[in-house]
């Protein structure tokens, strides 16, 4: 095999080539990955380290509808990206594997979480880490669930949201898995120790009293706007970080994009202003990568019909990607200096 | 037709008709009979500019100062297409606008008696000529004297914006150099995709080789993000050519790094050709662009670079990947209209406090 060849996937196509490595890979998969299902994930990882599972699931929200389409968006919007990351010098490709949507029944919640766990289960029982796609913020409780029992009672695992609302509802209407019951299940987890788990981004008045009183009452510590904008953005990810990561044996990292201001992420599924820009989730993003990244991480009330020139999806898949380049280079996965493109006639060979 | 002695009496209020406004200076005043060209523009040019066709005669006889050039070319892309609204885009959002501008205490109209030279036709399907064909109406506005205020169109428009400049510069001053700063969140340094060499990625290669554009008069800024393969970072490394990407805009601040690359461009050099990416902006002010990326500069950095930009000799302004079909509520264009009038405001301020005639 020619070894430039290899790398091919690093740089423009070349001429007779087409660019089926771009925009138009033939099918839609993140980051043009490999479709595998979850259930034979173990024999067909591969070199992979992530999983992607798509969950068009929108049936544990009180919001607005429409991030069921997420996934799909999702998927697309990595298609505008390349494996390489000039930033970080690492080359992502291969280094995930697509598990499809998780099949949904409809008016059914209590399966589609069944299967939403069983899923994430298989992929983090496999070695992988799964990247689990909403869906409403309802799909991180099953999904939280399967990394407390794939670590174990012996393990502890460790919990970082970031998001405009505390979603600390011990019931909603009567009902106690819905999206606004997402920390309050969560917390409860018998290996997540309240002093593992940070919240970041809450502001506004979709917080009603018994959020905040219940996230006291688990003594859970959440950093709300005002103080990520009176500390700034790396100070108090530095103490999210602390908490999350040490000590603990894995990290379920879990994004609402909600946690960005309404001018950076019309498409979610609650706008709120008052929020992150766009080179402070990066910091965010940084500070994650170089912790050593999660174990598990989701994507949740993405929205794109309500979306602006695609811009949110793209930001979206822009952060997430960031933490695996990141991690990737923490991890000393950085491309050799000497590889350039087959016929490169610019500078020193 | 031959334009009027001094067109600018009567602009931008075009509305000849019954009801025309007739002192020479209303357009830079509240309007006391109608509207004016403020929202209802006539017939539509960017800032109610008169027409003036893209020939060097014409433009000359005008002594116009500035002329406003589409170039609705979106078919050299790799990315999606829409910008060729781009132009109209603009001139749209400057019927929003007054010449006069406060800040800088100027009207843009009568200092630079601005033109608006229409759009350049193009070719669907043949990049080759449509490319010569934005190269040959540049070409004729600098010729006229002007400096040109280029519209996309996608990023390809600089490959025959800063070939015109190349060669109006060799025929006039056959040793002078000049300088070419690329503003982007893409690296744009395909040396060919796909064996194309003048797709919207090639941009800065095809700069480089323009005899009189050398490295040392090179910069890119306001780079990031996965959309970068690696052979574009490589043609900036190894022909030593600094990018100056977004998380060290961000460090070090838009002030220091703007003036840092228009340093370097007029370093030396007689002309300078500036290509600025929409995409280089932040998501978050500029959707209506190709590749709305986040982790962009901000609308107020932008505005800042606009100015600094204005304190040097560019003579082509070129703004790519505008792309009003994807934006909401004309915060695209508009952002994007006022990047021209604060240059323009700022350049005339700069003109002025020198004593420099244009």
């Amino acid at each position: 095999m020619n070894p430039a060849k290899a790398f091919a996937h690093l740089f423009s196509p070349l001429a007779g080539e087409d660019s089926g490595n771009y925009r138009n890979p033939g099918q839609i998969s993140f980051l043009r990955a490999p479709f595998v299902p979850v259930d034979e994930v173990e024999a067909g990882r591969g070199d992979a380290e992530y999983a992607f599972i798509g969950v068009p699931f929108d049936e544990g929200n009180v919001g607005k509808p429409g991030c069921e389409d997420g996934p799909r968006d999702f998927r697309v919007a990595s298609l505008d990206y390349f494996p390489y990351w000039f930033e970080f010098n690492v080359d992502l490709h291969g280094c995930a594997v697509d598990c499809g949507d998780v099949s949904m029944p409809r008016v059914n919640p209590a399966l589609a979480r069944q299967r939403i766990y069983e899923a994430v289960r298989s992929a983090l029982d496999a070695g992988l880490n799964p990247i689990v796609c909403g869906g409403d913020r309802s799909i991180s409780i099953p999904a939280a669930e399967a990394l407390s029992d794939h670590l174990g009672n012996e393990r502890r695992m460790g919990y970082l949201h970031l998001g405009a609302h505390l979603d600390f509802a011990d019931r909603w209407a009567g009902e106690s898995h819905v999206s606004t019951c997402a920390m309050a299940r969560i917390t409860e987890l018998t290996n997540l120790d309240s002093a593992n788990v940070a919240h970041l981004g809450a502001r506004n008045s979709f917080n009603p009293k018994d959020h905040v009183d219940l996230a006291k009452a688990r003594s859970v510590r959440f950093h709300p706007m005002l103080e990520v904008l009176e500390r700034g953005v790396d100070e108090v990810m530095d103490e999210a970080v602390a908490s999350v990561w040490e000590g603990t044996d894995g990290q379920y990292l879990s994004f609402n994009f909600n946690v960005m201001d309404s001018s950076c992420a019309p498409g979610v599924t609650a706008t709120e202003p008052g929020g992150l820009e766009a080179r402070e989730i990066m910091r965010v993003a940084a500070k994650i990568a170089d912790a050593g990244g999660p174990r598990v991480i989701d994507v949740s009330e993405l929205c794109p019909m309500f979306d602006v020139s695609g811009s949110t999806s793209r930001m979206a898949v822009c952060v997430v990607l960031r933490i695996l380049a990141g991690v990737a280079r923490r991890n000393g996965k950085t491309l050799d200096d000497s590889i350039r493109r087959p016929g490169w006639r610019h500078g020193p060979a | 037709m031959k334009l009027p002695d001094n067109p600018w009496a009567f602009v931008p209020h075009q509305h000849q008709g019954p009801h025309r406004e007739t002192d020479p200076d209303a357009h830079v005043r509240s309007p006391t009979r109608h509207n004016a060209a403020f929202k209802s523009a006539g017939i539509m040019t960017f800032m109610g500019a008169p027409y003036c066709p893209p020939e060097r005669d014409r433009i000359r006889e005008a002594r116009a100062k500035v002329c406003f050039l589409g170039a609705p070319w979106d078919l050299g892309t790799i990315v999606r297409t829409g910008t060729s609204s781009g132009p109209q885009g603009i001139r749209e959002a400057s019927t929003a606008y007054f010449p006069y501008m406060f800040e800088y205490d100027v009207d843009l109209m009568t200092f630079f008696r601005v033109v608006d030279c229409g759009d350049v036709p193009n070719v669907p399907g043949n990049n080759e000529l449509s490319q010569q064909y934005i190269c040959d109406y540049v070409s004729e506005c600098l010729e006229g004297g002007a400096m040109v205020i280029l519209v996309g169109g996608d990023h390809s428009v600089p490959i025959p914006g800063a070939r015109a400049l190349s060669q109006h510069l060799g025929r006039h001053r056959p040793e002078a150099k000049m300088g070419y700063l690329h503003i982007d969140c893409h690296l744009d340094a395909a040396v060919d995709w796909g064996g194309n060499e003048i797709t919207n990625a090639s941009g800065p290669p095809k700069a480089l080789e323009l005899p009189n554009c050398n490295a040392e008069n090179m910069a890119h800024m306001g780079s990031r993000n996965g959309l970068n393969p690696k052979d574009w970072m490589d043609f900036w490394i190894d022909n030593r050519i600094p990018v100056l990407t977004m998380a060290e805009v961000v460090e070090r601040g838009v002030d220091v790094c703007t003036r840092e690359i228009f340093e370097r461009a007029a370093d030396g050099t007689e002309a300078i050709y500036c290509s600025w990416d929409t995409d280089s902006m932040d998501h978050s002010c500029m959707p209506g662009t190709s590749c709305p990326e986040s982790f962009g500069i901000k609308a107020r950095e932008a505005l800042q670079i606009a100015r600094i930009a204005g304190e040097y000799k560019v003579d082509v302004l070129e703004l790519a990947e505008l792309s009003p079909v994807f934006d909401t509520s004309q915060i695209s264009t508009k952002l994007a209209c006022n990047l021209i009038y604060h240059f323009l405001g700022s350049r005339a301020r700069t003109l002025r406090s020198r004593n420099e005639a244009l």
